[in-house]
């Protein structure tokens, strides 16, 4: 067995589990936010039981449309509010941020803990560990109930890290290489355990942005290792060099068509977002504040900042980088999703252009269909506010040493 | 919606890669869910199908159908429009089990070469064979597991659940 198959052995109660054996597993936290959480709630009452299996394994959290932006966002809201009340489960309502970081943030789990939610970056506890796996409302409104999930066992294959990131090149830049590599299907139905001297490396907030996207190429589980003990029997394994990454950006129309930044060189924008669950973190916002600090985004390029969680929006105010991103011309929104999702705040008109920080550029994603959206790094994002164009790291400012100025 | 293991309709087409924002865009996440099915695939390049499709109507796709967000809505206005079936080469993990547990069936199979849009197919979801009715020709797809079937013919996952909590 491998550690994704040793977890599920031990959350099934078997000794063993194989890739493609039917399982229930214990479930130690379901999480719905604003826009799946209502329709969960909804498919729970059709059950018609009166609690859940364990109030304290139950959380929601407002992120998607926070504060609501019509008042049907805001009957989702006070259903969820409604149904904490009547539940006792935990809902966070105070803008506290995305689902994920607040999960991560206030509700660490432990490793090999199973975590269900009902969405789909759901994927991204992997970074610490959890077997952490999306699913829709109805299967969320099951869970709830029985406090179980039924899976397949998946394939679970190997990514090897290796060796140092070139300067200018993050973690972002390594999950878009590996989707380009990999095919927004590449593992369907599939485990991923990351290894490697790289990863060694790595922060937590790197490699939640690397879990977070596994999703984009399809993934059931995207698991950091434990490094202490034997990753185990794996399907395949894949080896990548981190010197050999360069800075990647994401084309229109999704997060498998990747490019080289240095190729995109001039494209015309009109909207930077830095933000989301994706990279939203300090360790974000401070490499995009080092970019900006003293000098102004491009004429026509609307700059949004938006902080992953209200901590983190907390940490920006009092290390001075609110007041840095407001001098460049951005604008420094609440904690939460943003445009990312396409509901509110910096949505796209037909023809504009955006670099975005975020997980998705599908056609309509951020507003309409024919805008067009390009996922990169922090550091080119906001390189190419200043720009006007898309840029590849150390254009705007050279390349080293970055990360500690403002530190 | 009772459960039918033999459908006929009319299918329309669309192409690989079709994510949940063309399936059901971001701005109508909110909707009341009565009102979800006049989205449906109001991102795609089928803009209109809402005011187009008729009950009874099958969905053929290339790979990767669904792929994106675990909004269970997808599904839903689908459905609630009238779509009776998705057939696609392959689908995203998420909605392929959302489909599956509001009782929406989906069939893995490599069809779209075979067909042309508009044109009227037979499917035996049991046994996963496809006919094109003017040709009479076959094709055969993936057959449901057993457990898929069993959720199918429960009317969906709620049902299942609520026969394993022996709630009546």
């Amino acid at each position: 067995m491998n550690q994704i198959e040793e977890y599920l052995a031990v959350a099934a109660g078997k000794s063993e589990v194989h890739a493609g054996d039917d399982i229930t597993v214990n479930v130690d936290l379901a999480i719905a936010h604003d826009i799946t959480g209502p329709m969960a709630v909804e498919q729970f009452k059709k059950i018609g039981i009166d609690h859940v299996f364990d109030a304290k394994k139950v959380v929601f959290v407002l992120d998607h449309i926070i504060p609501a932006a019509t008042v049907e966002a805001k009957v989702l809201h006070n259903v969820l509010k409604d149904f904490a009340k009547d539940y006792g489960v935990q809902l966070y309502n105070k803008g506290e941020g995305v689902i994920h970081q607040v999960v991560a943030e206030k509700n660490r789990l432990n490793r090999g803990a199973i975590l269900v939610g009902a969405d789909s970056h759901t994927c991204m506890a992997g970074a610490y560990g959890a077997i952490a796996i999306p699913v829709g409302a109805t299967e969320l409104a099951a869970v709830m109930a029985t406090g179980t999930l039924d899976l397949e066992v998946p394939e679970v294959f190997e990514i090897r890290l290796e060796g140092k990131l070139n300067p200018g090149v993050y973690a972002k830049d390594v999950i878009l290489h590996l989707i380009g590599y990999f095919g927004t299907a590449g593992f369907t139905d599939q485990g991923v355990i990351y290894t490697g001297s790289l990863v060694d490396e790595l922060t937590i907030d790197d490699k939640m942005t690397i879990s977070n996207m596994g999703i984009e190429m399809g993934t059931m589980i995207s698991y950091f290792a434990d490094r202490d003990r034997p990753v185990g029997t794996v399907k395949e394994v894949y080896t990548f060099q981190a010197e050999d990454i360069p800075a990647r950006v994401a084309c229109p129309p999704n997060p498998g068509n990747v490019a080289s930044a240095s190729d995109l060189s001039g494209v015309n924008i009109s909207q930077v977002v830095i933000g989301s669950c994706t990279n939203g973190r300090f360790s974000d916002m401070l490499v995009a504040a080092n970019i900006l600090k003293g000098r102004r985004a491009a004429e026509g390029v609307t700059l949004l900042i938006i902080p992953a969680s209200a901590e983190i929006a907390k940490e920006m105010e009092e290390q001075g980088l609110n007041r840095i991103f407001r001098e460049a011309g951005g604008i420094v929104t609440s904690p939460g999703c943003g445009p990312c999702f396409g509901a509110h705040m910096g949505l796209l008109a037909s023809d504009d252009v955006a670099v975005s920080t975020t997980n998705r550029n599908f056609p309509g994603r951020m507003g309409h269909r024919e805008a067009k959206v390009y996922l990169a790094s922090p550091r080119v994002a906001a390189e190419s506010a200043i720009a006007g164009t898309i840029v590849p790291p150390g254009t705007v400012v050279p390349l080293g040493g970055l990360e500690n100025e403002l530190a | 919606m009772s459960w039918h293991s033999q459908l006929r309709g009319r299918i329309w087409k669309l192409g690989k890669n079709i994510d949940t924002d063309q399936i059901l865009p971001g701005y109508a996440m909110a909707a009341p869910m009565e009102k979800l099915k006049d989205y449906a695939l109001a991102g795609s390049e089928i803009q209109d199908f809402a005011s187009r499709v008729q009950s009874g109507d099958i969905l053929v796709a290339g790979e990767n159908f669904g792929c994106g967000s675990s909004r269970e809505q997808a599904p839903v206005a689908l459905k609630d429009a009238g779509v009776s079936l998705i057939i696609a080469k392959s689908f995203a993990r998420i909605f392929r089990r959302n489909a599956i547990n509001i009782g929406l069936p989906v069939l893995i199979c490599d069809l779209e070469q075979h067909v042309e849009n508009g044109q009227d197919i037979e499917v035996d979801l049991v046994s996963a064979e496809v006919t094109v009715s003017a040709s009479g020709s076959k094709i055969s797809g993936t057959v449901l597991a057993p457990n898929v079937l069993e959720t199918l013919e429960a009317g969906g996952l709620i049902a299942k659940v609520r026969k394993q909590l022996k709630i009546s």
